[in-house]
């Protein structure tokens, strides 16, 4: 494929698995992500095993930023076949009494507002286009819920359905909107709350066994973004190992 | 090749969704065992897989027999010596009103659609479990969550399918083998053209979001997908492959 992917968030865990997946099989990867050093980190490691990568930097709570970020990709390539959002994060772990309104702002703005930012903006190249793949990116949280995580359940279910609406409106141009929900995923930031006790407890609650590794998380993006999933829309694929079934 | 070396048993693979997949497998390396109740039929898709894949069988199986199922899995294992996927795709679509419906009828439908799902998959757990590896996919339907006029039974086996699929994922989990279902739109096959004329058909199966006509063969890439390494973290889920006609 000599597709332009654009991945917020692309920097660290997930999206970093997905950039390099992506990258490896052929597609130009735009890292779009607020932590620089990480994001040229992804970027060189893409380019020393032969990929094309770019890193720029935003927030994905800042229109203007984004704004910016997808001319400056649709100047350079002229085009956007994928985009993958997902940067996030559940930041606050503390019951609703302790939450204050800001706390609640920043989880939902990253985490739903960010999609919805960057999806008004390449909407119209892949209208133009009459083609594309949305991924946002959820959590088994999204469906399940969780204690002491209400502003991250929230704004993670509120992605599936904003996905579902918006795969209904671009349907008519042939641009797909799915969803990716992972369950608890071995990255730094998931693990550096978990003690290997605590850990191991956990997989056994999961089906599989194990914790999901960024890697497994990436073949699903990869799988929506191929033609193999031409006639998938408006679905949620969970890879969680079983820990929810919705 | 996703699939080298793998040994598959694709159930109702003598026509439509089922042969596209054992043909696909094909493609992807597998030994694929066409298994339906129409022998000749299965021999033939066995005949077209040839060429590609070199190893396939065929068997004539009635899925809701338990002495067919087991002679079925018997047979594998004396070509194959083991089992790493099982697809189960066999089931048949009777058309009636649940006030007109017949209990033989109900019957039928759910022994063969959901019945047949659980005496393959129980046939090739101990196979799996002892290999601690192996893909079970089950063929749902939209239906399973939308329900149909005149179709009470079909829906039923196949939401049926989709809590089957669960409970199994979870037995099944701690042996790495994943279990998963699919649950296609309306695909255009010889099955739904046995109860509704041509012009209705083509205009139903362009009423989704996306205005495709799902064919046997669109379905082949999320089963692939399923079975390969790359879904080894995805158990217990029903994958919707819609056009966008549903959304659950």
């Amino acid at each position: 494929m000599s597709d332009v992917a654009l991945i917020s968030g692309g920097a660290n865990g997930i999206g970093r698995a997905v950039a390099l997946k992506l990258a490896a099989s052929g597609i130009s990867v735009i890292i779009a992500d607020r932590e620089e050093a990480a994001g040229e980190e992804v970027r060189r490691a893409i380019l020393a095993a032969g990929g094309k990568a770019e890193m720029v930097q935003v927030d994905v709570t800042k229109a203007g930023e984004i704004e910016a970020v997808v001319g400056g990709v649709f100047q350079r390539h002229g085009r956007i076949d994928i985009l993958a959002n997902i940067a996030g994060g559940s930041f606050y772990r503390k019951g609703i009494e302790e939450m204050s309104w800001k706390e609640w702002k920043e989880v939902l703005d990253v985490n739903l507002k960010g999609s919805f930012l960057f999806c008004r903006e390449v909407a119209p190249v892949m209208q133009r286009q009459r083609r594309g793949r949305i991924i946002n990116i959820s959590s088994n949280y999204g469906v399940a819920g969780s204690a002491l995580r209400v502003a991250y359940s929230a704004a993670k279910a509120g992605v599936i359905a904003f996905s579902k609406s918006l795969a209904l409106e671009l349907a008519p141009y042939g641009i797909l909107v799915n969803v990716v929900a992972p369950g608890p995923t071995d990255t730094p930031r998931v693990m550096k709350n978990w003690t290997p006790e605590a850990r191991k407890e956990r997989e056994k609650e999961i089906p599989l066994g194990r914790t999901g590794r960024p890697d497994d998380i990436a073949e699903a993006f990869y799988f929506l973004c191929s033609p193999e999933s031409s006639w998938i829309t408006g679905q949620t694929l969970h890879v969680n190992g079983g820990i929810v079934m919705p | 090749m996703r699939l080298r070396e793998k040994v598959a048993i694709v159930t109702g693979a003598a026509q439509g969704i089922g042969r596209a997949i054992a043909l696909g497998m094909g493609r992807e390396g597998a030994k694929v065992v066409v298994a339906d109740l129409q022998g000749a039929r299965a021999q033939a898709v066995v005949n077209e897989l040839k060429p590609s894949s070199g190893e396939a069988l065929a068997v004539e199986v009635d899925v809701s027999r338990e002495s067919s199922v087991k002679s079925l899995v018997e047979q594998v294992l004396r070509r194959f010596g083991r089992v790493d996927i099982l697809i189960n795709d066999a089931g048949i679509y009777l058309r009636s009103l649940v006030a007109e419906m017949k209990e033989e009828d109900w019957d039928r439908v759910i022994d063969t659609n959901l019945g047949g799902n659980f005496l393959c998959s129980r046939a090739v757990v101990p196979l799996m479990r002892a290999q601690k590896s192996g893909r079970i996919i089950s063929i749902s339907s939209r239906i399973a969550h939308h329900g149909a006029i005149s179709g009470a039974h079909y829906a039923a086996s196949k939401a049926g399918i989709i809590g089957f699929v669960k409970a199994l994922a979870r037995e099944l989990g701690p042996d790495h083998i994943t279990v998963n279902a699919i649950c296609p739109g309306v695909v255009d096959t010889a099955q739904p053209r046995a109860h509704q004329s041509e012009t209705v058909l083509k205009e139903k199966l362009k009423e989704n979001p996306l205005g495709h006509a799902l064919t046997a063969e669109d379905l082949v890439g999320p089963i692939l997908f399923l079975a390969s390494d790359a879904a080894s973290y995805i158990t217990g889920q029903a994958l919707n492959v819609n056009c966008g006609s549903s959304m659950h």
